[in-house]
């Protein structure tokens, strides 16, 4: 199946994306597995002719070159799911977007490069209250596109919790969040 | 998932987040159910401590599962739900359960007298009497019976026919097709011969056992599981894969078979499908080639059945019926219609269905369709009798779309 643009989760940032990209007349589905806004933005977005597969997940992505080209998901098996361009909204450790080992934290789904400290003990603050570091974690981006192995990937625009620096334990965390959703849609559009 | 992660469907993955609570359509409207996340995996640890901290409340769950597409953390919430009824559950089902649930043991009866018993099943002091003795809701319009079932008409009117194509597939046509509608399973019939395939019946078929399940009849589903799976291990080794019309009996199969009844479906699950996925997948790759009849209109509103939510096939169904030029497709919003199988034909549930149902019924009327598209029956006689909007299987709108022989001209073959 084809699309303008896939959408890899459908949480906040994942699903104004969505929105914004599909009223703009781009084709758009956004693959999210569990429902973490489940109705207002599902409608709006429903609403505007956007495909939604609830309750799937992205398993894997084939490349060419510096392009992501498709991605399979758990439910339909051998149908790829085909876009001109995506976007990896898939939040931080809650909604697995992120994972954290005894030594290292990595994006699990593409092997993106990460922004993570190798200190593990400057990962955390014992003080409950204060500002977490390992929550300002995430993928890297250049120029708002996800890098691997130190290279550029041309198409694949994350957004939301997923990126280094945006996080839900700052005071603006909402804005941050859809501000970097909003900054994907208008370089998507521009291309 | 996490790979160290042992825990029985997953429930120790369960974050308490109490999203699937804001889906359940049941707690919504019957404050008597705890809700999946209380019956589900919290009630689990309970359980596994003792059998005592089982609740009876867990059979108002109707099994949409709902939860486990909301869940963020792939707990299989329903499931765990089911399997707790079937491991603690202590009564045994009443006389109208197993009624219900005996679909193709009543099938075969009823279809045999079927202008009696639809007669009979119409009248309501008929209906009066099985709401006061056995408990079948009598604002319930009950399910019509047909005079000569699917088998029957195929052995007689198509069998002969089939050997001629090149390309066999066996057809699951469940209960459904068979006692109370063979119109779906003829149409099913005239679609895939115009596509230049032949189907086959699978003479060992049984109910998939999804209604026992819902009835606590665990060991006459586990018998019926392991004949099927034996049928379909069959046809599979002679070449035929195996598709079906129902999304619950496909779910029932695909998910149901090894996580609730312990029946191994692995030889046999790759070779399953839908038959929306089917057709897309052949239409999709260019493999089947449909024409198209001149003039066809309609405006249709989909509705996707809450099993097919959960097997995450909807997209095959939309993406196949938006090939059809002249039908207009609106998408329903996801809401459970509330009948889910049996359980909306018990009288101590029949007000909670309806409730249940209202967001769907309500967004119908909005949407005001020449007709509604949906793959599930029971999802049928509900929308039917609540709506008064006919209720049409995607096979019966390709049947009336498809130029049904220039489609089987252009999918000749060339040998």
């Amino acid at each position: 199946m084809k699309f303008d643009v896939i959408i890899i989760g459908g949480g906040l940032a994942g699903m104004t994306a969505a929105t914004a990209l599909q009223e703009a007349g781009l084709r758009c589905a956004v693959v999210a597995e569990g429902l973490s806004l489940h109705n207002a933005p599902r409608r709006g977005f429903s609403a505007a002719g956007g495909t939604l597969l609830a309750g799937d997940r992205v398993v894997s992505g084939r490349f060419d070159g510096d392009r992501l080209v498709a991605v399979r998901t758990e439910r339909l098996g051998d149908v790829e799911l085909e876009a001109v361009n995506f976007v990896l909204a898939t939040g931080k450790y809650f909604s697995r977007g992120l994972v954290a080992d005894m030594d290292r934290v990595y994006e699990p789904l593409f092997g993106l490069d990460v922004e993570y400290d190798e200190d593990r003990s400057k990962w955390f603050d014992p003080s409950f209250a204060a500002p977490q570091k390992f929550l300002e974690f995430g993928v890297k981006s250049s120029d708002g596109r996800a890098v691997k192995d130190g290279a550029v990937i041309a198409n694949l625009y994350p957004a939301g919790e997923v990126l280094a620096g945006v996080s839900s334990s700052q005071g603006d965390a909402t804005e941050a969040i859809i501000e970097s959703a909003l900054a994907a849609v208008k370089a998507i559009r521009r291309n | 998932m996490q790979e160290t992660n042992i825990s029985a469907k997953n429930f120790e993955q369960c974050q308490k987040c109490s999203l699937c609570e804001t889906v359940c359509p049941v707690m919504a409207n019957n404050p008597k159910y705890a809700g999946p996340k209380r019956s589900g995996p919290d009630g689990e640890r309970y359980r596994l401590k003792n059998g005592i901290f089982f609740e009876d409340s867990l059979k108002y769950c109707l099994n949409c599962k709902r939860c486990e597409v909301a869940c963020p953390s792939g707990v299989r919430i329903a499931d765990l739900i089911q399997q707790a009824r079937i491991d603690y559950g202590r009564k045994a089902p009443k006389l109208r359960d197993v009624m219900l649930a005996s679909t193709d043991q009543v099938g075969p009866l009823a279809s045999a007298f079927a202008p009696l018993a639809n007669f009979g099943l119409g009248l309501s002091p008929v209906k009066g009497l099985m709401d006061l003795t056995i408990g079948v809701d009598k604002h319930r319009t009950l399910p019509k019976y047909a005079s000569e079932t699917f088998v029957h008409w195929f052995k007689k009117n198509a069998e002969a026919a089939q050997e001629a194509f090149g390309k066999q597939i066996s057809y699951f046509h469940g209960c459904y097709a068979n006692y109370n509608y063979p119109q779906l399973g003829k149409d099913f019939v005239a679609v895939m011969n115009a596509f230049g395939i032949g189907v086959q019946l699978m003479p060992e078929e049984r109910c998939c056992g999804v209604a026992k399940i819902a009835n606590g009849m665990i060991s006459a589903a586990v018998r019926d599981a392991k004949i099927n799976i034996g049928a379909f291990e069959k046809s599979v080794r002679e070449g035929r894969d195996v598709v079906t019309v129902s999304t619950t009996c496909t779910l029932t199969v695909l998910e149901e078979y090894p996580e609730l009844l312990k029946v191994d479906n692995s030889t046999v699950r790759d070779h399953v499908s839908l038959v929306e996925q089917y057709l897309y997948k052949g239409i999709a790759s260019g493999a089947l080639k449909p024409v198209w009849k001149e003039g066809y209109k309609a405006r249709a509103a989909y509705h996707c059945p809450c099993h097919q939510e959960r097997l995450g096939w909807g997209i095959f169904t939309t993406e196949l019926l938006k090939m059809i030029p002249g039908l207009e497709l609106v998408e329903l919003e996801s809401n459970c219609c509330g009948i889910a199988g049996t359980y909306g034909f018990k009288k101590e549930n029949y007000k909670v269905s309806q409730a249940i149902g209202k967001p769907l019924f309500d967004n119908i009327a909005a949407v005001a369709p020449d007709f509604v598209a949906c793959e599930c029956e029971t999802c049928k006689w509900q929308i039917e009798m609540s709506t008064g909007v006919p209720v049409k299987n995607p096979v019966s709108i390709l049947a009336e779309a498809l130029d049904l022989e220039k489609t089987a001209a252009a999918n000749l073959r060339e040998d």
